[in-house]
C-alpha cells in the first residue's frame, strides 16, 4: 500500500472520531458560563470598584508634596544656577516626589511634578516643541503647558502639580513649596501655612483665616511667585 | 297449560380451589419486585420523563415540558445588561474620584465613594433579585 493510499480518508479515521476533538466539541456544547455566572462576576467587579473608591477617598494614593507628618515641606536648594532654556530634574520634597525645574527663555522660572498625571510616566522638558517649549510625556504623547502646567494635548486628565520655585541673589535655585493639580501657588501656600503657621497665614490674608486686614501688600513675601506658578527671580 | 318447571340453578363453574386457577393477588410473586419504585430504581426521580428537574411548573398539562415563563430569559438578560451599565458608570466614577482627590477636593471624593457603594448595592440587588433563576 502506498503512502497516498494510507492517507485516503476512510470511515474510521475521519475528523469526527478524534477523541480530543470530540472532547472539545462536548466542552463547547456545554454552557460552561451562564448568564447568571456573568451576573455574579459583574457583582464582584462592582464590589471591587466600590472598595477602590473608598480606598482612594481614604487617601491610599500618594499626592505630590504630601509628607507623612502632614507639615509643609522645608525649602530645599536644588541648584547653584539654572540658565535660560535649561531644565533640571530633582526630587522635592520627598525622595519619591520627582520634579522638574525649567528656566524659560525669557527668564521665567517654573517647577512642576515630573510624574505624568495619566499613568505616572516621567515628564520631560522639550525645548524644541511648541513655541517656547513644552513639558512632554513620551509614553502616551501627553503635553503640558510650560507656564501653567495645564494639559494641552494627550490623555492626561489633569494638570501637573506645581513646585514653587524661587531664586536667591546668588543665583541659587530653591524649591519652597508644592501645590496640587489645578491649584494656584497662593492656594497651595495658604493651605500649607494654615496648617503649620496660621498666624502667618492670617497676616498675609489667606482666605479662610479671617485675617487680611493687617496683610502686607505683597501676597506671599516668602515666595514671590506669579499666580500662574512662575517665579521670576525673586529675592 | 304447562306447569312451570322447577327453578333450577344455573350451572356454576367448578370451584377453582384445588383446580388449575391460582389465587389472584396484585403484584409479583417475587417479593423483591414488589418494593416501591424508588427503591427499585433510584435513578428515577419525580420529574423523570418530563424535563430538566430544575425547571419549575412543567406539566402535565398544556405546554408540559416547555418553558412556562417565556419572559424569564429576557429578564435575566436585562438584569445582566443593567448590571453592566452600572459597572461602566462605576468605572467613570472611580476616575472622577481619583481626579478630585488628587486635586485636593476630599469632600467630593467621599461623595463619589458613596456613589460607588450605592451602585454596588444596585448591582447586588440585581444579582439577588431572583436567586433561583438560571
Amino acid at each position: 500500500m502506498s503512502v497516498t493510499e494510507q492517507q485516503q480518508p476512510g470511515p474510521d479515521n475521519g475528523s469526527g472520531n478524534d477523541p480530543r476533538e470530540a472532547l472539545h466539541d462536548r466542552i463547547g456544547a456545554d454552557s460552561l458560563t451562564t448568564r447568571r455566572d456573568y451576573l455574579r462576576i459583574v457583582a464582584t467587579v462592582s464590589g471591587g470598584l466600590a472598595v477602590g473608591g473608598l480606598a482612594v477617598a481614604g487617601g491610599i494614593l500618594h499626592r505630590h508634596g504630601e509628607t507623612e507628618d502632614g507639615k509643609a515641606p522645608a525649602p530645599k536648594r536644588i541648584a547653584a544656577q539654572l540658565l535660560p532654556g535649561e531644565s533640571l530634574a530633582f526630587r522635592y520634597p520627598g525622595d519619591e516626589d520627582r520634579a522638574v525645574a525649567v528656566r524659560m527663555d525669557d527668564g521665567t522660572l517654573v517647577g512642576y511634578s515630573a510624574v505624568c498625571t495619566h499613568l505616572a510616566c516621567a515628564v520631560l522638558w522639550r525645548k524644541d516643541r511648541g513655541t517656547e517649549g513644552e513639558l512632554y510625556c513620551p509614553c502616551h504623547e501627553g503635553v503640558f503647558d510650560a507656564r501653567t502646567g495645564e494639559v494641552t494635548a494627550g490623555p492626561p486628565p489633569r494638570g501637573l502639580p506645581k513646585v514653587v520655585m524661587t531664586e536667591l541673589e546668588d543665583g541659587s535655585i530653591w524649591a519652597v513649596g508644592t501645590t496640587r493639580s489645578g491649584e494656584s501657588v497662593e492656594e497651595g501656600l495658604c493651605r500649607q501655612l494654615r496648617q503649620d503657621r496660621p498666624d502667618l497665614a492670617t497676616r498675609i490674608g489667606c482666605p479662610g483665616t479671617g485675617g487680611g486686614a493687617e496683610a502686607p501688600p505683597a501676597p506671599v513675601p516668602s515666595a514671590p511667585a506669579a499666580p500662574d506658578g512662575t517665579a521670576t527671580g525673586g529675592r | 297449560m304447562t306447569e312451570p318447571l322447577e327453578p333450577v340453578e344455573p350451572p356454576r363453574p367448578p370451584d377453582p380451589a384445588g383446580t388449575a386457577y391460582p389465587d389472584y393477588h396484585p403484584g409479583s410473586a417475587r417479593p423483591e419486585l414488589n418494593r416501591p419504585l424508588h427503591e427499585r430504581y433510584p435513578q428515577i426521580r419525580p420529574t423523570s420523563g418530563y424535563a430538566d428537574p430544575r425547571v419549575r411548573h412543567t406539566g402535565p398539562g398544556p405546554g408540559a415540558g416547555s418553558e412556562q415563563e417565556p419572559e424569564r430569559s429576557a429578564k435575566l438578560t436585562a438584569r445582566l445588561v443593567l448590571a453592566l451599565s452600572v459597572v461602566i458608570g462605576q468605572l467613570w466614577a472611580l476616575t472622577e474620584v481619583v481626579n478630585v482627590w488628587m486635586e485636593g477636593d476630599t469632600g467630593t471624593a467621599w461623595w463619589g465613594a458613596g456613589f460607588l457603594c450605592l451602585s454596588f448595592l444596585v448591582v447586588l440587588g440585581l444579582w439577588l433579585l431572583d436567586p433561583k433563576d438560571r
